[in-house]
């Protein structure tokens, strides 16, 4: 195993509207190795979505760099792609399910034939393969981040960012939906940087889990390797004893936060 | 879409013709307030002669051209200003003063800079037209969502991609809004553009009825203006939910 994205000493500063500057990140480092599904758990408002956006290209980092396979990450590209938070302004609302799915198949120049087979292929691994020609305004919040999902896949990526792809579903769609992310990310071995708030979902996914503190000037805390037995859950003493671990760490960074 | 009852439809239209009656033989003079039956007949010795149809299709052919010239001019520019800082900044102000001035207004301009031809008569239909779409598009094009464009910059879209295919894409609520409004200022704009020097058309119809002692033509005038435009506004909306479905979605369902 040998790593593919390279955090090195990445800060950001953001320009108040003010006047002034807030820190955002402070000199954060960790690596992520190919195929590995790592997950970046912090308090809100600490940053994450921010390293995110720095990794998939859309903001620059203020000092230090991301290296992707010893390469510096100045702009978006489709060796990464994002999964979004947004429900509703994520899909394209004027393209079905299929379409949407096939959006990076049709500007790389793919011929119908192979842009169909794809999407039929993806759509099917994130169980839609019935409602490859519903429009987004027809899918419920799961179902569209399914197509997000597969829309993602099809263009083969080297990395999938998922920036709280779940985060704004409803607990029982999202329990769901988490077994099924781990199940693809194990099908497809992708290398995966999933950001979250939610402890049990970090658990429940990652074969890393960095522990970010609370912002302003946030970075990482602690980094866990997850050699988890299964299953994952409360059943497991395992689990149970490094949750606890981790719920301390995000304790504490809170009641820092609360401090300040 | 609305739905309209027919039988509502016919109790309102019932409504105004009796108080229309009513009021031409009471409160007004009856020859230059003509009742609902007078100007019936005249309005159907109109149409046997043809002559209805003469001013309907001149002020038809305006409107379009008019209409036509403001979506080429006026789309182009609302997408510079959409995307561009520069030129909102340069167009925005100037445009926002205009927005109030009334083509009637610039019926001595469009003559003194045109002439009394045809040429003045698109000027003052198209000059009813841009504002308003130049704006909408602009609004469109300047609302497309962040996350959208960045979607679509990870799958491997180039500028060229995001403005064709997620841009413009965004913008077509916006700018369609923008088009079916305009249309109805086309009719607002061409009544204005006959009050010169016009021979025919709905527009003259109507401005003309006085002069000529002819008060039911003013009527006929003013029915033909509403129900022509109704006509093509509902045509519009038709073809629009039909071509271009897809777009219209976003805004209809949301």
């Amino acid at each position: 195993m040998w790593r593919l994205l390279r955090a090195d000493r990445v800060s950001k500063d953001f320009q108040k509207a003010e006047g002034g500057i807030v820190e955002v990140l402070r000199e954060v480092s960790f690596q992520v190795e190919r195929g590995s599904l790592f997950t970046l758990l912090g308090p809100t408002g600490c940053g994450k979505s921010t390293i995110l956006n720095i990794v998939a290209g859309f903001e620059q980092s203020t000092s230090g760099q991301i290296l992707y396979d010893d390469t510096p990450i100045t702009t978006p590209g489709k060796d990464r792609a994002v999964i979004f938070q947004d429900v509703s302004n994520a899909l394209f609302p004027w393209l079905n399910a299929r379409e949407n799915v096939e959006f990076g198949l049709k500007i790389a120049g793919l011929d119908r034939a192979d842009r169909s087979q794809r999407s039929e292929h993806y759509l099917r691994l994130v169980g839609l393969s019935e409602d490859h020609g519903k429009f987004p305004f027809e899918l419920s919040g799961g179902m569209k981040q399914r197509v997000q999902i597969a829309r993602a896949l099809a263009n083969d990526p080297d990395v999938l960012l998922a920036d709280e792809p779940f985060a704004a579903l409803d607990a029982i769609t999202k329990k769901h939906i988490q077994v099924e992310f781990r199940r693809i990310w194990q099908e497809t071995a992708k290398t995966i940087l999933y950001i979250t708030h939610d402890i049990m979902e970090a658990l429940l996914l990652g074969t890393h889990l960095a522990v970010m503190t609370a912002g302003p000037r946030a970075g990482i805390k602690k980094i866990f390797k997850l050699d988890l037995k299964e299953p994952r859950s409360h059943a497991n003493p395992d689990f149970v004893e490094i949750y606890s671990r981790v719920e301390a760490l995000i304790d504490e960074e809170v009641r820092r936060m609360r401090e300040q | 879409m609305i739905v309209w009852s027919r039988a509502r439809i016919l109790v309102s239209s019932i409504g105004i013709i009796l108080l229309w009656w009513l009021g031409s033989h009471t409160i007004f003079n009856p020859k230059l307030v003509p009742p609902p039956i007078v100007v019936a007949i005249s309005f159907w010795k109109m149409i046997a002669t043809g002559e209805i149809w003469v001013h309907i299709g001149v002020s038809l052919r305006r409107v379009l051209i008019g209409y036509l010239l403001g979506i080429v001019t006026a789309v182009p520019i609302g997408v510079a200003m959409g995307r561009s800082k520069i030129v909102e900044n340069l167009l925005g102000p100037p445009l926002q003063f205009m927005r109030n001035i009334t083509p009637l207004a610039i019926i001595p301009f469009a003559v003194n800079a045109f002439t009394v031809g045809e040429a003045s008569k698109y000027f003052i239909i198209w000059y009813g037209s841009v504002i308003t779409i130049i704006l909408n598009t602009a609004t469109g094009v300047s609302l497309t969502p962040q996350i959208r464009i960045r979607a679509a910059q990870c799958l491997g879209a180039s500028p060229r991609d995001i403005f064709f295919r997620i841009v413009m894409p965004s913008a077509w609520p916006f700018i369609l809004t923008g088009l079916r409004v305009a249309l109805g200022f086309c009719f607002m704009g061409v009544v204005a553009a006959e009050m010169v020097a016009a021979e025919n058309g709905i527009g003259f119809l109507i401005m003309q009825s006085r002069n000529m002692l002819l008060p039911e033509q003013m009527f006929i005038g003013i029915f033909m203006l509403g129900l022509v435009g109704l006509i093509t506004d509902r045509l519009f909306h038709v073809s629009i939910r039909r071509l271009m479905r897809r777009y219209m979605i976003m805004i209809e369902q949301d």
